[in-house]
């Protein structure tokens, strides 16, 4: 009987005998005793071939000392997964727009940047998004009126196309109606339509949308709108003169950052642009004096914008002139000290716990460190004086924490759109917006074209030159959870 | 300004000749007047005696005659030591050279005529009209003395007119004996005085290389060989046969075995491989053999007449066998430390390009992890550990499925993956591989057999089991799983010409009922196997395949692999391909002139053929009407003919520069890759610029091609400037999803092996040429002609071929049990010392290491310790080190 060895995996098995009178399979069967290999998946190579099951030794010719080599594992055979991989390439072309991780661009219709800009960072509120979805083609409510209803099916229209499609977009259904709409943006210069101005688009647009989407019958949320973007001032108005005091409250879609010669930063305009003079009659002297107004916040939407007030009428030369001034903004906006007392008692809590988490999560002390910083922001400002931006509206709002249970407004905002503007002046130059995707990449919408931006480029944004500046920006309230 | 004798100057009148010398030459109207005042007195003297000599030669008085042909002879000889300038005596007898030629013919026989001839011989080096060889007339003719007396310049100069006599008299077919004998004393003399590249020349010259070995010694024979080799690659065929053998025989003379053993292999004569077995007696001289000859990776069987003893024998065949290789390449990596698998990730190192970083998919992307599958198996090439195949499944329950992250096709190549990752591992890959053949998927079954084939590359094993296992599957009915058992023979016995083998593949061929893929595969195969073999049975069965396609068969892409598969048959054996060229001719005119070129270059690959280079240029300068296939592998083949040697490898570049410019479109396509072939695992920075240039082109196929080629040049070296251009590369195309995938492979090339491996089919000094690796980038490179029907579409896995040229650049040193041992070694730039004078250093610009170091391309070692001899003067690869029994620690 000859002995062979075998070699499996790593080891040599030495001396196996072989008894050539019996079939292969009771070699087989002796090997799956070292091994643990069943027969079955053995595999065993003599020279160039494998053994079989029923082969005869001596045709085989196994001399004295041969040495064998087998494969075979007694591992589990490998499975497909039960659930089958998707694969992009597969995927219809909408869905394929949503793993490229942004949307697409749209095409620059003449002069149109200004609509498309603003259209993207709209774009990128969700909840908006979502607004618009459940808005109903049919049942328009009466008191909206057929233009309003039907710009709010045209955005409705484009936003969902935006959302499928890869390449970019035209936009001229949603363009035609806007014009109808608001006619001054048909406003025509050598024959071509006018470069308008982005912030009347954009808070014309909000308007309109407010105006559709508080309709009784579009959802349980009397004013989607407002929810989102609404800021409830709270005024006072003092009159020096007369010394009488009064109060009052207005919602406003976004804060104004004036920008003066002492203005270097984004708060500093926002306080600047919370204080303000006006003429008004006063009762008690029956005639126009002049007041005082400062304004804080009452309540927070879930996406402050604010906007450069970049523009302002030159009598001299006749035109809308451009501050170019830098104006920093930061990419984690703290708006706590512009808030008022009701306010900030209500933020105390969350904000604290938001410290403590990211506290844990730099592995720091918590306790030790309170809110101290935060207290020291004193409210000196006592007057109280009136802002004249945006539509005022005297709806008592909602409390400014979101409508989900369990999570908290913090005060703290995140940027998530910047819409430039370059150039020198409000009818000219081009606009593009620079949106941040849930990705957490930045993408410069240039109409048609969007590309990837580094975030430290986006704070580049503030102006100072003749690159791209902010005019609008857009900021995400950050939450927390209690 | 009088001539002042130098007190010190030994020669004291050559010296003075010279500073007089300079004075007339600062105003030449001056020198006619006063030519005879310049002249020193001694200067006179010697020209009146001279003269006097002259005379007294055509005197009747042989005493006197005699007298003076000896003092005349003395004056020259004593002059000629120094060439310098042109001695005294020679420019003072120079008005006399016709009045002795005429006095020599009226002289009678006599010694003292021959006297006379010696001296007009001397006088002929200077004197005589070009091309009238007198001076070897008059030397024939005299006394026949020793040839060095006269002096170097003298012997210089009669070599040289011997060579034009000796042309002159083949063409009159007269004898040439009394040249030889000339020729004898002349290399004789040349070989004594350190100046055997003359003696070699003018051996060639009058073609009777033997002479040589009765002239070299011990001393001399290392120059005279180490000239002869690098002038062979220069010599047109079959002279340089001739001298490589003359070579051979020296170094055998010497036993200086290594050596000797380099050329049989590079004139790929077995008969001389045996006999340097059986020369050697040193059994640990022959191991180094073995691994001489598994690193050039040819199939070997030893005997029992090299090995006497069966163990021994058993050892040795395990060397051959390559069955070490992998150990030593996990030594390499252990020692350098990186033994950590690397994803993917790390390749590409996302986080570094700025804002365009692909946005971390939600949804699996086919092509994307198709690329990372490739990238992974290149990186993890051999360290048997990865990050996405070898991960036990059950750990975290996704890892292990990554097989299935794979679409269709893509599985093969992800299955097969694991065969690379196992490379060179035969025993734990099978064991990886074998629950994948059990799987009900076709792909994967496919992958498995094919990644069983790969982990088999290069590696031999008595029980072959790449044979075993894949025979079963060669004839099943699914394609892909025919393809994959094909394609994994065709690599696992890449060379070993396994009759056995043939006998299955060849009916394949003739099948009418094959499909075209399995019959391209299945004739890729057999000339892989059978590379470099001119085996007539293999040709006439591709050849009958490619006469039976359709019309509408010979426009697929994979049809190619047909003339390829020819085309390897013949790799490097020149004129043997003309037989089945001629065949070629009567093949269909879609086909023929691709089967044209792709065995002129195939049969003269590695060659340096210049009139070759010539015909492939005149093809690509062509300006077709039509779109016609042949082009791309003339300029392939460009590139396989000068890749050879340094000089024909810039030529060819420069060239292709040329071609890139005023060529047509698809000669444009081909121009990167032929470029990467020439540069193959070695990146040329003016190269590197051109590929970047051309990765940018507005044609996307001169791009791919330019991409693909950044990772041929850079491979295995981890070079940060490509690794850094495709990294912005890849975000420049990150919206094309072709162009994208070329990128990873790209990358996945630069970092094959984290950086260990190379793919240069050049090694023992850039002096061998191996065929199976040769013939693995020439798959891959014509498949990258067709990139979008090939690699971009489903037969990806032919990547795979690029194995067969995967080699550590490595030097690992081992101790006389064959354990790795570390010395100290110097790594620096070779230096080309063929011919130079004395004992220059060999490699510059150096750093010391301990072994096992890696080799750069153009990189040489030596060691840095006199304790231990290597048994190989080249030292790349294994080396083993015998202890130096001289050695005294200090």
């Amino acid at each position: 009987m000859p002995t062979v060895s075998v070699k499996w995996q790593k080891k040599v098995f030495d001396g196996i005998e072989i008894d050539v009178s019996l079939p292969a399979y009771v070699f087989k069967a002796q090997l799956y005793d070292l091994t643990g290999v069943p027969p079955e998946r053995q595999k065993i190579m003599v020279k160039g071939g494998l053994l079989k099951d029923d082969a005869d030794w001596s045709a085989i010719g196994v001399k004295d000392g041969q040495k064998l080599m087998m494969m075979g594992t007694a591992d589990e055979i490998v499975k497909a997964p039960e659930k089958a991989i998707i694969f992009a390439e597969d995927l219809p072309e909408e869905a394929q727009a949503t793993n490229l991780g942004y949307s697409a661009g749209l095409v620059n219709l003449g002069n149109t940047c200004y609509m498309n800009s603003t259209l993207q960072c709209l774009k990128s509120v969700p909840e908006l998004k979502s607004a618009l979805s459940n808005y109903s083609l049919a049942a328009r409510s009466n008191d909206v009126d057929q233009t309003s209803h039907m710009l709010t099916v045209a955005t409705r229209e484009l936003f969902g196309e935006l959302d499928r499609s890869v390449n970019a977009v035209s936009p001229t259904q949603f363009w035609m109606v806007l014009r109808k709409k608001y006619p001054q943006f048909s406003q025509l210069q050598n024959g071509i339509h006018m470069q308008q101005d982005a912030e009347e688009c954009w808070s014309q647009l909000l308007y309109t949308l407010s105006q559709s989407l508080k309709a009784p019958t579009t959802s349980e949320d009397p004013d989607a709108v407002k929810a989102l973007f609404g800021v409830n001032l709270r005024s006072r108005l003092h009159c020096q003169e007369s010394g009488e005091e009064s109060s009052e409250t207005e919602s406003v879609y976004s804060l104004k950052c004036h920008i003066s010669h002492e203005v270097n930063h984004l708060h500093e305009g926002l306080k600047h642009g919370l204080k303000g003079e006006l003429e008004k009659t006063s009762p008690t002297l029956g005639r126009t004096a002049l007041y005082l107004k400062e304004s804080l916040i009452d309540s927070l939407p879930r996406y402050l914008t604010v906007q450069f007030v970049r523009f302002f009428w030159k009598r001299e030369t006749n035109q809308k002139a451009k501050i170019l001034r830098k104006v920093d903004y930061p990419l984690e906006l703290d708006i706590f000290d512009l808030c008022s007392e009701d306010l900030r008692k209500k933020l105390e809590a969350p904000r604290q716990k938001l410290r403590d988490e990211e506290g844990k999560k730099l592995g720091l002390q918590t306790s030790a460190k309170s809110g101290s910083k935060d207290s020291d922001v004193k409210m000196t400002d006592a007057e109280a004086s009136s802002n004249g931006g945006g539509e005022s509206s005297t709806v008592n709002q909602q409390e400014g924490a979101s409508s989900e249970k369990g999570t908290h407004m913090t005060g703290i905002y995140d940027l998530v759109a910047v819409l430039t503007h370059k150039g020198r002046s409000a009818d000219s130059g081009h606009y593009v917006s620079w949106v941040k995707q849930e990705s957490g990449k930045w993408i410069q919408y240039d109409d048609e074209n969007p590309s990837m931006q580094r975030e430290e480029d986006i704070t580049k944004l503030s102006g100072g030159g003749d690159w791209h500046m902010a005019y609008i920006i857009m900021y995400k309230a950050r939450f927390v959870s209690m | 300004m009088a001539p002042v004798p130098d007190p010190n100057s030994v020669a004291g009148g050559a010296k003075r000749d010279e500073a007089t010398l300079k004075v007339p030459s600062k105003d030449p109207k001056k020198k006619d007047d006063k030519k005879e005042d310049d002249l020193s007195e001694e200067d006179l003297q010697l020209k009146q005696n001279l003269e006097l000599y002259v005379e007294r030669v055509q005197d009747p008085n042989p005493e006197l005659q005699k007298a003076a042909l000896e003092s005349m002879r003395q004056e020259i000889r004593d002059a000629t030591s120094s060439m310098t300038s042109v001695p005294k005596p020679l420019k003072f007898l120079r008005p006399h050279y016709g009045t002795l030629k005429e006095f020599h013919i009226k002289m009678a026989d006599s010694d003292l005529k021959k006297m006379l001839a010696d001296i007009l011989s001397v006088l002929a080096l200077t004197m005589s009209a070009e091309g009238e060889r007198e001076s070897l007339k008059y030397r024939l003719t005299g006394t026949e003395g020793d040839i060095g007396s006269w002096g170097h310049e003298y012997v210089r100069n009669l070599a040289g007119e011997i060579a034009e006599e000796y042309t002159m008299r083949q063409g009159e077919e007269s004898s040439i004996e009394d040249l030889m004998e000339l020729v004898r004393q002349i290399v004789s003399f040349h070989m004594k005085h350190n100046a055997e590249t003359e003696a070699v020349d003018l051996l060639m010259d009058v073609e009777d290389l033997d002479l040589l070995l009765e002239h070299v010694d011990s001393t001399n024979f290392r120059r005279t060989c180490n000239y002869l080799t690098s002038a062979a690659k220069y010599l047109p065929g079959p002279d340089d046969m001739l001298v490589l053998d003359i070579a051979y025989m020296i170094y055998m003379k010497f036993a200086e075995y290594p050596n000797a053993l380099q050329i049989a292999l590079f004139l790929d004569n077995m008969q001389y491989v045996k006999q340097v077995f059986t020369s050697c007696s040193d059994l640990l001289k022959k191991k180094q053999f073995c691994y001489m000859i598994a690193r050039h990776g040819i199939t070997f069987e030893l005997d029992q007449e090299m090995v006497a003893n069966n163990d021994d024998k058993d050892a040795l065949q395990d060397i051959v066998n390559n069955t070490k290789l992998g150990d030593g390449y996990l030594t390499l990596a252990r020692d350098i430390e990186v033994m950590e698998a690397k994803t993917p990730e790390d390749i590409y190192k996302a986080h570094l390009i700025d804002g365009r970083a692909s946005s971390g998919p939600s949804v699996d992307s086919a092509r994307q992890n198709l690329s990372a599958t490739f990238v992974n198996a290149f990186v993890n090439a051999g360290f048997g550990q990865d990050k996405l195949m070898t991960v036990p499944s059950d750990s975290t329950g996704s890892a292990g499925n990554w097989i299935f992250k794979n679409k269709d096709h893509g599985k093969i190549s992800a299955t097969a993956s694991l065969g690379m990752i196992h490379l060179w591992d035969v025993d734990t890959g099978l064991s990886q591989l074998d629950k994948y053949l059990q799987v009900s998927d076709n792909s994967i079954v496919a992958g498995a057999v094919l990644g069983i084939g790969i982990v088999n590359c290069g590696i031999k094993n008595d029980c072959d089991p790449a044979l075993a296992l894949l025979g079963d599957y060669i004839d099943k009915e699914d394609s892909s799983v025919r393809i994959g058992a094909i394609m994994g023979l065709g690599i696992a016995h890449a060379g070993s010409q396994n009759d056995e083998i043939r006998n299955r593949l060849s009916p394949i061929l003739n099948d009418a009922k094959a499909p075209l893929d399995v019959i391209a595969f299945a004739a890729l195969s057999l000339g892989m196997i059978y590379v470099g073999s001119c085996n007539e049975e293999v040709a006439q069965s591709i050849i009958f395949a490619l006469m039976d396609r359709s019309e509408a068969e010979l426009d697929e892409a994979l049809t190619r692999f047909l003339p390829l598969g020819l085309g390897l048959l013949y790799l490097g054996k020149q004129e043997s391909v003309e037989a089945t060229a001629e065949v070629s001719k009567t093949f269909n005119e879609k086909i023929r002139k691709y089967c044209d070129m792709t065995l002129l270059s195939c049969a003269y690959a590695g060659t340096g053929n210049v009139l070759k280079v010539q015909d492939l240029l005149a093809q690509c300068g062509e300006h077709l009407e039509k779109d016609d296939i042949h082009q791309g592998p003339a300029v392939i083949g460009l590139a396989m003919v000068a890749m050879s040697e340094e000089l024909g490898l810039d030529m060819g570049i420069r060239s292709l520069e040329r071609v890139l410019q005023y060529g047509e479109q698809n000669v444009r396509r081909a121009v990167p890759l032929a470029l990467g072939l020439l540069c193959i695992s070695n990146p040329k920075v003016t190269v590197m610029d051109t590929l970047s240039r051309l990765s940018h082109d507005t044609d996307s196929e001169v791009a791919t091609a330019a991409i693909i080629s950044l990772g041929l040049i850079g491979a295995g070296t981890n070079n940060a400037r490509i690794a850094g251009m495709l990294r912005n590369l890849s975000s420049y195309y990150y919206k094309d999803a072709s162009l994208l995938f070329c990128v990873r492979i790209a990358q996945g090339f630069v970092h094959m092996g984290k950086g260990l491996l190379t793919l240069s089919p050049f090694h023992s000094e850039r002096l061998l040429l191996s065929p199976t690796a040769l013939a693995g980038i020439v798959t891959l490179l014509h498949a990258c002609l067709d990139m979008r029907s090939i690699i971009l579409g489903k037969f990806h896995y032919v990547l795979y071929f690029i194995i067969l040229a995967m080699q550590p650049r490595m030097m690992l040193t081992v101790d006389e049990n064959l354990k790795p041992i570390s010395v100290p070694v110097r790594v620096g730039q070779a230096v080309d010392v063929v011919g130079q004078a004395g004992r220059p250093k060999t490699i510059t610009g150096f750093q010391t290491h301990s072994t096992p170091v890696l080799l750069a391309a153009g990189e040489r070692a030596e060691l840095a310790t006199e304790k231990y001899i290597p048994l190989s003067p080249i030292l790349e690869g294994f080396i083993i080190l015998k202890e130096n029994p001289d050695y005294r620690e200090e």
